[in-house]
């Protein structure tokens, strides 16, 4: 599921602008995982959300592709 | 290189379900052809026009050199970035930023350019790792003022140059068009993420600061990053350099698409500074290993192979100096990337995990002078962005990619500083903003058409297999040309989009496909193996025929050409 879940959004944007796949939207003033199949997991939303409010999740929405199994 | 966390290598039959599930992409459930249900009124867009002396495309490291040098050497200067400042494409990971200072370093400014052309094997330009050891030391001195070297996350420092200049700064905009007229740049153009909105920009030098990119691929920070700025610059007649060369980053075999699992250390450490400690390395050694045996890659850089491994002959050349150099480990506090970060086994990690990237600074606008300018008037690149072969076609100087970022872009920021100072006003009729709008927006406009991400993991499961261009041999990437001139000529032009984060993936689809075509004529072309470039069917270094770049440029019918460029010269 990638980005698994925002808990205790405070409305800031920071994961938004920080996201450089474009997942994540605001709503109505709160932030929501919109395309989470363009999910890199790589954690920035995490890290940059001042209240901690992003849960990751290590498996991909989509079919993987890897050069080696 | 550096190499992520190991885990338990995956079983053989779990390799053979992988490989399966590449041959089976029809079975994959995501909509190709459909019906575009169209989520907004495409009619309503609008468009707002901007104007400025320099404008810098993109937010990452070259860019921020490029935007400070470029305003305070006078120019009106303004940014735009399809992500955020400091928070997109591969500045977030990078934290070792090379250092020559002259106080503590052993060697001369020639030594160190000496063995890394020695380690590059030629493929390095001179003038430009000269460069880089000649200016790095201010770059971070810089950098230092600005508190990069205090925090994990960029984007605060960053900003703070960029607001105490008042520069303006248009971010979530993706750039999709350069536009040139009689071999001249004259803006670009784009549309917003967050608004209905097309966007253009008039300017009479553009400093492309957009990266590298790749395929989109799993395990590596790169899903923003789709070669946009060459691609653009490649359709308005630029020339393009370095395209066969592999990055070889890896990941882990367990959740291979989880980026952060394998690399979490970088995007979380304290930025450091580190002198010379010239290698050659990075993964393609132990791709050609793991072709031989049949089996997922195991171990990496810094890691003993095991004795099974140490069995298999032949493989990439390394030269005899820089055998058995083995990237250094972290420290537990900062570190160059160029060993294992802290507490990360190097055991069980799996080749891959940057397909479609070549080594960073080897591949994108051909330079034409010292000063970063490519062949169309007033456009300059900086970064992964330019070819310039600052390191070669393989990786020598550790934390050498960062900080040539920062290097080049103030070098292109003043370079295009003075060009802008005595260029006029450039003049974009009406008709053609109109028919460049229709352009970008075409994907909305379609009635039915291929999705974009169908589009793209199609081309993933053609280029991203091991046996196309990490062990190279003519009759695979011939198979897989024929593939992606498929995908060119029929895909692409029926790419449809529902809202704007569609038409931002069906144009970066777009841009991969025509990267995936230059990726694989180049290796097509390059007929021995050298650096990062393996093939089993020209396994030697070929120092009679090949001591050159390769050039590709679009032709007058508008088909690819490809060219060589001798080494340790600049094109006239």
């Amino acid at each position: 599921m990638t980005i698994k879940s925002i808990n205790g959004c405070i409305g800031c944007g920071e994961c938004v602008k920080s996201c450089p796949c474009d997942v994540i939207r605001m709503e109505d003033g709160k932030a929501v995982i919109t395309y989470a199949a363009d999910c890199q997991i790589c954690h920035l939303c995490r890290m940059y959300s001042p209240v901690d409010a992003i849960e990751m999740s290590p498996e991909k929405s989509i079919p993987v592709i890897v050069p080696w199994g | 290189m550096t190499t992520p966390v190991g885990t338990a290598a995956p079983s053989r039959r779990a390799f053979l379900a992988l490989s399966g599930a590449t041959a089976g992409l029809a079975t994959l459930g995501m909509q190709a052809w459909a019906r575009n249900t169209v989520e907004i009124d495409v009619d309503a867009i609008t468009n707002t026009d901007h104007a400025t002396d320099v404008l810098v495309v993109g937010g990452g490291m070259a860019g921020l050199f490029a935007a400070v040098k470029a305003h305070d050497a006078g120019a009106a200067t303004m940014i735009v970035s399809k992500g955020r400042l400091g928070a997109s494409g591969l500045t977030p990971f990078g934290k070792g930023f090379f250092v020559f200072d002259p106080a503590t370093e052993t060697g001369t400014i020639d030594d160190f350019v000496d063995t890394v052309s020695r380690s590059a094997l030629g493929t390095n330009n001179p003038v430009y790792t000269r460069q880089l050891a000649e200016h790095s030391l201010d770059r971070a001195a810089e950098l230092r003022e600005w508190g990069f070297f205090d925090q994990t996350l960029a984007n605060r420092p960053f900003m703070q140059p960029i607001e105490e200049r008042d520069i303006p700064l248009l971010e979530r905009v993706v750039v999709t068009h350069l536009i040139a007229e009689g071999g001249r740049i004259f803006g670009v153009a784009g549309f917003r993420l967050d608004a209905e909105e097309t966007v253009t920009i008039r300017a009479k030098s553009v400093i492309l600061c957009t990266g590298a990119g790749g395929f989109k691929p799993n395990g590596f920070p790169l899903g923003d990053l789709t070669h946009d700025g060459t691609v653009m610059a490649y359709r308005i007649g630029a020339k393009v350099t370095g395209k066969e060369w592999n990055d070889g980053h890896m990941t882990r075999a367990n959740h291979p698409a989880a980026t952060f699992d394998g690399w979490g250390d970088m995007f979380e450490r304290v930025p450091s500074t580190n002198g010379v400690d010239v290698h050659h390395d990075l993964g393609v050694d132990l791709n050609y290993r793991a072709y031989h045996l049949g089996n997922p890659v195991a171990g990496g850089p810094g890691s003993a192979p095991d004795a099974e491994m140490a069995e298999v002959k032949g493989g990439p050349y390394v030269p005899e100096e820089f055998q058995g150099r083995v990237p250094p480990t972290g420290d537990g506090e900062g570190g160059a990337p160029g060993g294992p970060p802290p507490g990360f086994a190097p055991s069980a990690n799996v080749g891959g995990a940057s397909a479609g990237m070549a080594i960073h600074k080897s591949e994108g606008l051909v330079p034409f002078d010292d000063r970063c300018a490519s062949n169309i008037v007033g456009l300059y690149a900086a970064g992964d962005a330019l070819g310039s072969h600052m390191s070669g076609g393989i990786y020598t100087q550790i934390g050498s990619s960062l900080a040539g970022s920062a290097v080049q872009g103030a070098i292109a920021g003043e370079a295009a500083a003075e060009y802008a100072a005595q260029a006029d006003t450039p003049v974009i009729p009406d008709a053609r903003i109109s028919e460049i709008v229709e352009e970008i927006l075409a994907p909305l406009r379609r009635e039915a058409g291929y999705g974009p991400a169908w589009v793209t993991q199609t081309l993933q499961g053609i280029m991203i297999p091991n046996f196309v261009l990490y062990i190279k041999k003519a009759s695979m990437m011939n198979a897989a040309l024929a593939y992606i001139e498929e995908l060119r000529d029929h895909h692409a032009p029926m790419l449809r989009a529902a809202n704007m984060h569609e038409l931002r993936l069906a144009h970066e689809t777009r841009n991969m496909i025509l990267s995936a075509e230059m990726k694989l004529r180049a290796s097509l072309m390059r007929t021995e193996s050298r650096c990062s470039h393996y093939r089993l069917d020209y396994p030697e270094v070929d120092d009679v025929n090949w001591r050159a770049w390769i050039n590709l440029f679009q032709g007058e019918d508008g088909s690819m050409q490809l060219e060589k460029q001798p080494f340790e010269a600049l094109p006239t």
